[in-house]
């Protein structure tokens, strides 16, 4: 039986395995449309996504539109090859769980 | 960290990913132009057949209407994923349009389309068909509202006189269409503002 792949940690978590896969579908996203797609609250979406800045999954730029603060953030190419290869690992999984 | 991780939790993750990237997919879907669009049309066909007095107004008219539906839509989706639901809505109002031609041009061809009662009954009652189904759709019931206006004006076109018909379809293209497009364009505006933006 092959060894069976563990899950990235970082990625595991609900509300980050939501963040990435949304940011996989966008170029880029501001913070209140990520809230609104995973009904977070600020302070949990902020510390999830410094989790996802910090393993270096995301990008963060902040900026001034019209003197309102804008924050945007945008998926990286390791976060990109994380998110595949904890989708892969969770069909190993699940594949070996039917196979059981 | 697999030991503690049933099946039905990798599961739930699985969909937890297809969900979110389907909900990321889903833009502000942007339709409430064409609803004017085709109002003006409408107006703009009604106005030259009955001024002008041409067996082309409608097909000329229409077909442009299409024409340019298709070149704005085109230019619009580039840069816009497609959603199942999205899809789901477009393909009725083509059929619609594809069914309206076939049916009234033809008729028009023949010359057997002489009676305006029948033209306004049947066109108001497929275009109550669409617009009720859209609305189910997507559980709105403005656009449901539209339906019933159009449905109204089909039966009114069976009993009043040619004129009295002629004012339903007249006052269901101005509420379906004129007023119901600029309301759905102000919602998807407020909608956009509001939900904050991710750039495709």
């Amino acid at each position: 039986m092959p060894d069976l792949p563990e899950l990235n940690p970082v990625i595991h978590g609900k509300l980050r395995l939501a963040l990435l896969s949304l940011l996989a579908t966008v170029e880029e996203a501001e913070f209140t449309w990520l809230r609104n797609k995973t009904g977070s609250t600020d302070g949990n979406l902020g510390a999830q996504l410094a989790k996802l800045e910090e393993a270096g999954y995301v990008q963060v730029e902040k900026k001034f539109v019209q003197r309102k603060p804008l924050t945007l953030y945008r998926m990286t190419d390791t976060g990109r090859t994380a998110l595949t290869e904890y989708v892969q690992a969770l069909k190993q999984l699940l594949g070996a769980a039917i196979d059981a | 960290m697999q030991e503690e991780t049933t099946t039905q939790d990798l599961k739930d993750r699985l969909a937890l990913i297809e969900s979110m990237i389907a909900e990321g997919r889903r833009k502000t879907e942007s339709w409430g132009w064409t609803f004017v669009l085709w109002g003006l049309a409408y107006y703009a066909a009604i106005a030259w057949s009955a001024w002008g007095h041409s067996a082309w107004a409608w097909p000329v008219t229409m077909i442009a209407a299409a024409i340019l539906t298709i070149i704005l839509v085109s230019a619009r989706a580039s840069h816009r994923p497609e959603t199942t639901l999205g899809r789901a809505i477009g393909s009725i109002w083509i059929a619609l349009g594809i069914s309206m031609f076939l049916l009234f041009m033809p008729l028009g061809i023949t010359g057997r389309l002489t009676d305006a009662h029948v033209f306004i009954s049947v066109a108001s009652a497929m275009l109550g068909m669409a617009n009720a189904t859209s609305a189910m759709a997507l559980r709105w019931k403005a656009q449901f509202v539209s339906a019933v206006v159009w449905w109204a004006a089909a039966i009114a076109a069976c009993f009043g006189t040619e004129e009295q018909a002629g004012i339903a379809f007249l006052i269901a293209i101005f509420f379906c269409q004129i007023v119901f497009g600029i309301y759905g364009m102000i919602r998807e505006g407020r909608a956009k503002a509001q939900r904050g933006a991710a750039h495709a």
